[in-house]
This record gives C-alpha cells, structure tokens and sequence, in this order.
C-alpha cells in the first residue's frame, strides 16, 4: 500500500509532464479530478496567517479530516512516504543490531510544543513553516522539482537528517515526536475513530507474548498504554499477534 | 533577502502571497509554457518552494490555467481576464533602450499582449508604458534586443 502511493507520487509529475492532469499535486495539496485536497496543517496555516479561509479551501482540507475521524491517522502509517523510508530505515537498523544513542518513553507532549512553535513561528515570519518541514510534502515536491525543473532542492536534505537521526540517535523521532502533520492529523479523533484494542471478551484470549510492544516501531505497548494519540494506526501490532495466536487475535482494529 | 520575484498571475500583494502559498507546485505543473519555477534555498528561506516567474527566461503567455487550481488562495482563483492580471509593472531603462536611444525598435511594442493599450509609441516612435494596463507578463522582457534586456518587469510589491 505504502510503496504503490509512493509509485503514484512518483508517477503523477512524469504524467503531469505530459499533460494528463487528471492527478496533479504534492502532498501539500492534491487534486484527483474535480476533487481538491488540501493538508489541513498547510490549510490551518493560511488560514491562520490570512485570518481568511475560502471556502474552496475549507472544503478540500474537510475531506482529509473527515477520513482521519473515522480512520485516524492512516495517512501517516498507510501514504505518508516519510514513513515507509522511515520504517525501511528502522527494519535496516535492527538487522543491523544498531543501538540507538538515546531512548524515551513514548509521550506526546513534544508534538504539542513542536506544533505550537511551528504554529507560532509562522506568525512571527509570515510565511507557512509548516510547509519547509513538512517531510511528505518536501518528498513529493523533490520528486516533482526533478520531473519539472530537472534538479533537486537543498532541503531535501532534511530527509536525509532525519533517516539519519533516527537511525543513530532516536528510533522513529520524527514521526513520533516531531512531525506537525501528524500532529494536527492526531486531534482528529472521536469515540468512534478507528483503533486498535482489546474488547472485553478478547483480554481474556490475550496469552501476554508481548508480539505486539515488540513489533510496534514507536515503542508502544497496546496491552497496557493509552497508545492514542501517538499510534498511528499502522496495524503492525496487530499482525504480530495474528501470527503469534496462531489466528485467534485479541488485539483488532475496531470502531 | 528582500529580494521580490515576479508571481504568475493571480498574484497581487507580496505578504498575502507569502503568508497564504502553501509551496504545493500546483501552479508549476498546470503552466503548459513552464514559465514558473520553484524558488531554491538560494533564493532565500522565505522564498524556497514557492512559484517564481523569470519573464526573460520564460515570460507568462497569460493562459490564465494557474489561477483556478490554487488550493489556499495565493493566487485569485476566481481571475480569469487577462486584462486584471496585476503580476507586476514594465519599467523601461531609457539608457539602454534602442529606441529611447535614437534607434528603430518595436519589439516590446509588437509582443505586448495588450497591443497598444499597456505599451504604445509616442510621436518619435519611443515606446511608453501604460503603468495602469500593464499586467506584467514580461513578454516584453523576454525579447528584448538588448542585453541585459532594457525594460524589465518590476513585480508588485516591490518598492
């Protein structure tokens, strides 16, 4: 799923190129035919900024909430292509046994502080900041900068910092503590939004292998924590415990 | 880095432009003449990202495509008259101008999309610019004989 949206992102600049528009965007905003998308922290910065919204823009950014109320944040585990280098980075670092420099206990307040600078900072310069950090927005403009202008940007580099600083200093940093799109993604949230639990009659199925704490990336433990609003919906803990309960699956993703 | 560039169309005040681009590339990729650029790191950390037109490169033909697919309003989705396009203004350095210098030059004259509205001729055949019609295309500067070009689109906002 992540590496064919990847391809697309790929794909839609070359296509783009010549002239077949039905697609065409970045992962600030996309249009798929009529249909507009706008990230709604790029949205939340205009508006902020403007102290205006139209409603063209309101719009597009009310699609991508509406889908993370009821799916949460699977733009991040299942389109976002920072994540699948991020996770191909982090599979890389434990066969390669790397031990990072440092480690913390999963807590989402550097998101806050980190969204509240972004947001703050913006005021300050005038201009969205939001979109020079953005990792997918900054990967899917490099790729279009290369189709269009035939060179690549300096901040692609970011990426780069990243990938590295999660494989030496903190596992998954960014995705985890960092990144404002996910952030602003995450107070999406309801009763209702799509998680990953036990139900009631399923704890009891529950043989505590620790699969699941294990396989998740962020550092997670879905038998005991509240793993809202850091999980991020990405179903590996589910898949552990699939194999390791030989089927019988307590832990499910469930409205 | 003070420095302003020229926007496609649709554009008007700087700080609204800058405060509301949300760099997503949607103009670039629409521009059939690829008159629009992204704007490096070395443009400057306000500018990286963000649509940049360099009329002596590549002029906008004012197609007018951009405007509508702007997701955040940085440019006027609504314009579609080429006529209320305000990218910039024409400035002409009348030192270095063939024909303000005593020479026979219509070239911006004959390019100007707004034929003899935003550029006309005066008695001895100088070419004058209309600043209120001018929409800042830059055609003009793109065939300009002289080099570097003697009328140059100053964009607005700029002082």
């Amino acid at each position: 799923m992540q590496t064919a949206f990847l391809c697309l992102l790929i794909a839609v600049p070359f296509l783009n190129e010549r002239e077949i528009s039905i697609v065409t965007g970045t992962l600030y905003a996309m249009s798929f035919g009529p249909i507009d998308l706008t990230d709604p922290l790029s949205g939340l910065q205009v508006i902020m900024l403007t102290l205006s919204a139209t409603k063209p823009l309101i719009i597009s950014m009310l699609i991508p909430i509406a889908f993370t109320f009821v799916f949460g944040r699977v733009y991040c585990s299942w389109l976002c292509p920072q994540n699948l280098f991020s996770e191909m980075g982090d599979i890389l670092a434990s066969r390669l046994h790397i031990r990072r420099m440092f480690s913390v206990s999963p807590t989402p307040r550097p998101r806050w502080a980190m969204l509240a600078v972004v947001l703050a900072g913006s005021m300050a310069v005038g201009f969205p900041l939001a979109s020079l950090i953005s990792a997918p927005g900054i990967i899917s403009l490099q790729i279009s900068t290369a189709v269009f202008d035939s060179t690549v940007g300096l901040e692609s580099a970011l990426i780069g910092i990243i990938l590295a600083g999660e494989f030496f200093l903190l596992r998954r940093f960014w995705c985890n503590y960092v990144c404002s799109v996910g952030t602003t993604l995450s107070v999406f949230r309801c009763q209702k939004t799509l998680k990953v639990r036990f139900s009631e009659d399923d704890q009891r199925k529950c043989i505590h292998c620790g699969a699941c704490s294990r396989a998740c990336q962020f550092g997670l433990d879905p038998m005991r924590e509240k793993i809202y609003p850091l999980c991020h919906n990405c179903g590996d803990c589910i898949a552990a415990c699939e194999k390791s309960t030989a089927g019988r699956n307590p832990l499910k993703f469930t409205f | 880095m003070n420095k302003h560039f020229l926007r496609p169309p649709g554009s008007r005040d700087e700080s609204h432009f800058q405060a509301s681009c949300i760099r997503c590339n949607k103009c670039l990729v629409i521009c059939p003449y690829r008159s629009i650029r992204t704007g490096t790191l070395f443009d400057g950390l306000t500018n990286m990202g963000t649509p940049i037109v360099e009329p002596r490169k590549t002029p906008c033909y004012l197609c007018m495509k951009c405007p509508p697919v702007c997701p955040s309003g940085a440019l006027d989705t609504k314009l579609s008259d080429k006529k209320d396009v305000r990218m910039g203004t024409a400035v002409i350095e009348k030192k270095t101008c063939y024909a303000w210098q005593g020479t026979l030059c219509r070239s911006c004259y004959e390019i100007c999309p707004l034929f003899d509205e935003a550029i006309t001729m005066d008695h001895e055949l100088r070419p004058v610019i209309h600043e209120k019609k001018c929409v800042g295309c830059g055609m003009c500067e793109n065939v300009c004989p002289v080099d570097p070009s003697a009328i140059i689109v100053k964009p607005t906002g700029e002082k």
